[in-house]
């Protein structure tokens, strides 16, 4: 009996010795591929924070209206928050490699939803950057274009149309993320459709005297021609 | 051949082109010897009635030919602050016939304009035909008040950079040499949708970048209103963008030249028109609201010390706002370097200038308005002298563009 048990032992012994021998490369593996994440992504994010700051990109990024330098202070910086985005998507990549490497099904499954959502990443945070360029540049043009035309409130329009278009911004990268994919245009559509109604109700009914003095106005400013200042 | 090709550029003035037409006759029937010319009608839109009231004017006496210029591909989506599309093309034509018909000088007349004086067209021949000079542009008799963009900016500007006492170098109707359109003519810039805007400008320019000889004509010039006029930013955003721009391309002329020349100047003081009506009161308070919202722009380009200045006018009464000429003039030259270096989007920056221009009116309407005329002229004067004198404040900065320190500095 006794060498039975000492049979049986022996087997489960070198059954386990198998597995951790045939588990054992992929850990190494693992690790190696891991070591290889962190050295590159330490090597790429002072390669890219050397050249962002090389070519003045935070001041470059606040002439593209992508926010002052004061505004990224608590990141340190645009250049070293977008450096440290890369090194950390590489680390990211490197893991999800290694986990592919340990031949493990639910990693390697996890992994491929991850490779497969990054494109919808990439285009949200495109549609954020290029949404708050465009949100700082129309705010400015309506600034600009209201002060010229001697409107009153030049400022409230003007932050109106920023926020407009960043609203815009978000609720579209959201989309794209596919969070709250029903929810948030359902929001957005009544929270817009709520502005433009109370915007045509004050237009309508608080603005109609004003119209047609200014129709007026321009009736009487075309009679008075002959008198009229030309800046050319 | 003929001596002289008279050009007309016409967009919807047909009436006009007749009347102008007959004062051109009137013009050459005067000249102490006979002359050969030429009359091109350049229409800037497909419209025939214009050539057709220029023959019912002139009948047989006169050749007369017309060339349409305009076509709605070439329309600018962006109306030019003179009011017409395809100019540039309009003046290529009338130069291009003058050099095929071999003529010794053309004379380019804007139909909307140019009144019906045979005196005034007289005035703009005249240096030409005793090669005097090669070029003449217009000066046009107006009210001080009137025309303030150029008194404010473009002649001061033009003066200090180009050193030619060129009271109006935006003018509509001049007259060029053959020996000056044969320079120009190659030039890429009359296809151009930038050409289409400042041509004028560009000409004047290069007559006296060019090495040619330059002279003004008093001329009287009708105000014309057109129906769709461009607002003042517009306006504004336009000539002195242009000005900017052309300043980048001429940058190795200008930087050598220092203080300014007189030009020939034909015909005597014109009686000046009346004063339209203006409420310097209103431009204060245009000028103090963009103040207020418009600070973080100006910060893009002006110094800590300009600022501090138009703070302290924004807060000053009305009795005594008055805008340093020091102040206007540097103002501009940081506006310029602010366009050169982009600091902000260009339509931006020069949009943003229109208040301030209105500061500047302000105080000239209060300072002249006793005595518009006389004041006004030495006021301009006294304006001239000061952008020629601040001229190295600007050279230095264009050549160290370190130097350039606005409020919100970032190098």
């Amino acid at each position: 009996m006794w060498e039975q048990v000492d049979a049986i032992l022996r087997r489960a012994m070198i059954r386990t010795a198998e597995n951790v021998a045939n588990f054992l490369p992929g850990i190494v593996g693992l690790m190696l591929i891991l070591l290889v994440a962190v050295v590159v992504a330490v090597v790429s994010r002072r390669l890219v924070l050397r050249a962002l700051l090389g070519m003045h990109f935070d001041q470059r990024a606040e002439r593209w209206s992508l926010g002052a330098p004061g505004d990224w202070q608590a990141a340190g910086g645009l250049s070293a928050l977008i450096a440290r985005v890369v090194m950390w998507a590489i680390l990211v990549m490197g893991l999800l490699a290694g986990f592919s490497a340990l031949d493990a099904t639910l990693p390697e499954a996890f992994a491929r939803t991850i490779f497969r959502y990054i494109p919808n990443l990439l285009a949200a945070l495109a549609i954020l950057v290029l949404g708050t360029m465009l949100s700082r540049f129309l705010a400015r043009s309506v600034l600009i274009g209201a002060v010229s035309l001697n409107w009153p409130y030049a400022h409230l329009w003007s932050t109106g149309v920023r926020w407009l278009v960043l609203i815009v911004s978000w609720v579209m990268a959201l989309e794209h993320l596919e969070i709250g994919r029903r929810t948030l245009p359902l929001a957005f559509g009544i929270l817009f459709g709520g502005v433009v109604f109370a915007a045509a109700l004050a237009v309508g009914l608080g603005f109609k005297d004003a119209v047609s003095r200014s129709i007026e106005r321009k009736w009487r400013d075309d009679r008075e021609k002959a008198d009229k200042l030309s800046h050319v | 051949m003929a001596d002289v090709v008279v050009g007309l550029t016409t967009s919807d003035h047909a009436g006009d082109a007749g009347q102008l037409a007959k004062a051109v006759r009137a013009a050459f029937d005067r000249q102490p010897e006979s002359i050969r010319w030429h009359l091109l009608v350049a229409n800037l839109v497909p419209d025939a009635t214009a050539v057709d009231s220029v023959r019912a004017e002139l009948g047989t006496s006169a050749e007369v030919s017309a060339v349409n210029v305009g076509h709605p591909a070439h329309h600018s989506l962006v109306m030019p602050y003179h009011g017409l599309p395809g100019r540039a093309r309009a003046v290529h034509a009338i130069f291009a016939e003058a050099r095929a018909r071999q003529a010794a000088a053309c004379l380019v007349l804007d139909a909307r304009s140019a009144t019906g004086s045979p005196e005034t067209i007289a005035r703009l021949l005249e240096p030409l035909r005793t090669r005097a000079v090669q070029f003449v542009a217009p000066a046009y008799p107006r009210h001080p008040f009137n025309g303030a963009l150029v008194h404010a900016i473009v002649y001061p500007l033009f003066r200090a950079l180009y050193g030619a006492r060129l009271r109006w170098p935006i003018g509509t109707d001049y007259s060029a040499s053959a020996d000056f359109m044969d320079a120009v003519l190659p030039h890429p810039i009359w296809d151009s949708e930038r050409g289409q805007l400042g041509i004028d400008l560009w000409l004047c320019t290069t007559a006296v970048c060019g090495g040619f000889r330059v002279g003004e004509a008093l001329v009287e010039r009708r105000e014309f209103f057109e129906r769709h006029e461009l607002s003042l930013s517009t306006a504004l955003a336009q000539i002195v963008g242009w000005l900017f721009e052309d300043m980048g391309t001429r940058a190795a002329v200008w930087q050598r030249i220092r203080g300014s020349t007189d030009v020939v100047r034909v015909g005597e003081a014109l009686r000046l028109p009346p004063a339209p009506k203006i409420d310097p009161a209103e431009l204060v308070e245009s000028f103090r609201r963009g103040h207020r919202e418009l600070q973080e722009v100006w910060a893009e380009v002006l110094p800590p010390l300009a600022t501090l200045q138009w703070r302290r006018l924004a807060s000053a009464p009305f009795e005594t706002f008055r805008v340093e000429d020091a102040l206007w003039a540097r103002t501009l030259y940081d506006f310029a370097m602010g366009h050169r270096l982009r600091v902000i989007a260009r339509d931006h920056l020069l949009r943003s200038l229109v208040p301030l221009y209105l500061a500047w009116l302000a105080s000239f309407v209060r300072e002249t308005r006793h005595a518009p005329t006389e004041e006004g002229e030495r006021r301009i004067e006294q304006l001239c002298l000061v952008f020629e004198t601040e001229k190295p404040y600007l050279i230095s900065q264009w050549r160290w563009p370190e130097r350039f320190k606005p409020v919100k500095f970032r190098r």
